[in-house]
């Protein structure tokens, strides 16, 4: 587990005032940082020319604000703390993904119970992971980039950088116990996201009738 | 006590989650643990939920950072130093 995170209020560049960070340090922690975020970039707006605009002006809003980051705290959820911010002001204005599924609360999907109800192998050592295989790289991001915004974005810092709770609570400036909810919530959508990812490739058996006609789990 | 442990089925499946992300304190960690020991449903389905977050993580995560971007953004920095900028 990394160090505590020190960063201003949402919407950076963060507060000035503490000891700027030498600029040789800074673009060195950028630079060990920028595949990370530029993963969890892509998730969040699954296009790459989008992706690399957002650590782009992610990375100018932290240098010109780098007086708000403390020296020996974790610089790379710093970072992505503005990365954040900078999609959620982006994406306010383009509107643009796909949504495809009902994320109702009354139809929740479990992937295993969907398995078993469809006749899909979910025994065995490890049928979770033959399941995930068989969706593939390209519909498991497109399944993570189906789901509502704010969990999209609580599951892509867990799922893309293992960060703790307690780290995507100060990322997001929410409390622990809203990302904990956020977290288990989104990982249900993205098995219902998953499932019907599944189904529309013919991986699974689809449902008869229109797509979320059957509820599983 | 029931044969399967202090926690039953529920409270097991309720605590999944944040079991599977250590986020639980050593106490429930450990009621966790104890029960999915003894219950095989349960240790089916933690094995089974455990391994879609593994392998969910392992495709999302397949992403090669673009050649020159961190050299374009190292130029952008630069430039926006430059005065009047």
């Amino acid at each position: 587990m990394e160090a505590a995170v020190t960063i201003g209020p949402p919407g950076a560049p963060p507060d000035v005032g503490a000891a700027e960070l030498p600029e040789s340090e800074f673009q060195a922690q950028l630079v060990a940082a920028l595949p990370a975020a530029y993963g969890y970039a892509l998730r969040l707006c699954h296009h790459r020319a989008d992706a690399e605009d957002l650590v782009q002006e992610a990375a100018l809003l932290a240098f010109r604000g780098r007086g708000g980051f403390e020296s020996g705290t974790n610089f790379k959820a710093w970072y992505f703390r503005i990365v954040t911010n900078c999609f959620r002001g982006r994406h306010r204005q383009e509107q643009r993904r796909p949504r495809t599924v009902d994320f109702d609360d009354a139809q929740d999907l479990d992937l295993r119970a969907a398995s078993a109800a469809n006749g899909v192998p979910f025994q065995g050592d490890d049928p979770a992971s033959l399941l995930i295989d068989r969706i593939g790289t390209e519909r498991v991001a497109d399944a993570l980039a189906r789901l509502p915004d704010e969990f999209r974005v609580a599951c892509a810092l867990y799922f893309m950088e293992d960060f703790a709770y307690h780290e995507i609570a100060e990322i997001l400036g929410v409390p622990v116990g809203t990302v904990r909810s956020r977290l288990h919530r989104g990982r249900k959508m993205l098995q219902k996201s998953l499932w019907r990812g599944a189904e529309d490739a013919g991986i699974v058996p689809a449902r008869a009738g229109s797509p979320g006609s059957e509820v599983v789990g | 006590m029931t044969p399967l442990g202090p926690f039953t089925c529920e409270d097991t499946a309720r605590r999944l989650d944040d079991y599977l992300d250590r986020e639980l304190d050593q106490a429930d960690m450990q009621l966790v643990r104890e029960h999915l020991e003894r219950c095989a449903a349960c240790a089916q389905e933690f094995r089974f939920e455990g391994s879609v977050i593994d392998n969910v993580k392992r495709k999302l995560r397949q992403i090669d950072l673009p050649e020159d971007l961190t050299t374009r953004i190292i130029a952008e920095l630069e430039r926006g130093k430059a005065p009047g900028t």
